[in-house]
């Protein structure tokens, strides 16, 4: 699991518009950093590092929701909660797939054929979870999430800027 | 599960004042919560308390360079039962999904076996169970769904442990007693800072 890049400015005493404005800033970069090759089902940790990047995100808009204008923020934060479902449930499968195999690879023959047809189902799921996914990644793509969680950080610090 | 709502926050105001608002609303929806899970075991509960422990998590890591070496450890176990309780969610999911599919097979092995017999049939010979397509399978995902439940058994008796451990209102207080620190009142120009 990728590491979470430091947020600069992070200080005690900084003001707390300020701190919403970098946090948004850094956690929606990381996400669109890890969209690269996150459809392929043979590296099953892209999909994870894309889904960890887009839950930090979503925790700073959450921590920091009070910082933004509240109609564009919910809108936002309604967009990469669905972009997280989405990472999830092509996620879930392959956490499945994982855990049962280790349980069936301690089983005898008898056993192996219930879990392989269950493993078999989840992999059907996997393949869905990635059509699913593919659209999601697709339409924040077209609909510009990225520039758009950008000005919403701009506009933390403009907003800020005029009160002070 | 929707988070309680912070008030006071101020986006004019320090982070670090902010942040212990947060983190004190949050500290108090996981206790509040832990209650109820931690008594029945009951999979919409424990859901709920790893929903909050998530939150709780997520807003200490976020802070923690600003608030320092509390909000570090709180976020450690903030995680700690957040693991714990993601591992529970998932037998819980995969439990009621194991006894769906034996039931689906299961239907669908008595319907192979009805039309194997033919329109005309007055019963059916007992050599034919030996026929369900899918006879092979129920053993495994019987054996499957025992496993999950002992783990599950197993899973709930740590986290009980880990949170007995934390004598929670001592948690509570340690983790904010230590974050007060870092919101401590900037001390005035000129002198040095307590």
């Amino acid at each position: 699991m990728a590491k979470a890049a430091p947020i600069p400015g992070l200080e005690p005493r900084a003001r707390f518009g300020d701190a919403a404005a970098a946090a948004v800033e850094i956690r929606s970069a990381e996400v669109f950093e890890h969209a690269r090759g996150v459809l392929d089902i043979n590296d099953i940790e892209r999909v994870h590092d894309m889904r960890v990047a887009t839950r930090r995100l979503r925790a700073a808009l959450e921590v920091f929701a009070t910082c933004f204008p509240n109609k564009r923020h919910r809108g936002l934060l309604a967009e990469v909660k669905a972009l997280a479902d989405a990472l999830g449930e092509r996620r879930d499968p392959d956490v499945a797939i994982e855990e049962l195999t280790k349980v069936a690879n301690g089983l005898g023959a008898a056993e192996r054929p219930g879990i392989a047809g269950l493993i078999e189902e989840l992999h059907a799921e996997q393949l869905d979870g990635n059509r699913v996914l593919a659209g999601v990644l697709l339409g924040v793509h077209e609909c510009g999430l990225e520039d758009r969680l950008a000005e919403l950080a701009r506009s933390a610090r403009a907003e800020q800027e005029q009160t002070s | 599960m929707k988070a309680r709502r912070v008030k006071g926050l101020d986006p004019e105001g320090e982070l670090a004042v902010n942040a212990y608002r947060i983190v004190a609303v949050r500290l108090d929806e996981l206790e509040a919560l832990a209650l109820p899970a931690l008594e029945h075991g009951e999979a919409g509960a424990l859901h709920d308390m790893r929903i909050a422990s998530k939150r709780l998590r997520y807003v200490l890591e976020m802070t923690a360079p600003a608030l320092g070496e509390a909000a570090r450890e709180g976020a450690k176990t903030a995680k700690a039962l957040q693991d714990v309780l993601g591992e529970i969610h998932d037998c819980d999911e995969m439990l009621p999904r194991i006894g769906a599919r034996i039931a689906r097979l299961r239907d669908s092995d008595a319907d192979a076996l009805r039309a194997a017999a033919g329109d005309g049939a007055k019963d059916l010979d007992p050599a034919a169970a030996a026929e369900t397509p899918n006879g092979t399978h129920y053993r495994g995902l019987e054996v499957l769904s025992v496993y999950l439940t002992a783990r599950r058994a197993v899973l709930f008796d740590r986290l009980s442990d880990q949170w007995a451990e934390l004598e929670p209102q001592g948690f509570a207080a340690e983790l904010l007693e230590g974050l007060s620190d870092a919101r401590a009142p900037r001390a005035p120009t000129g002198e040095a800072a307590p």
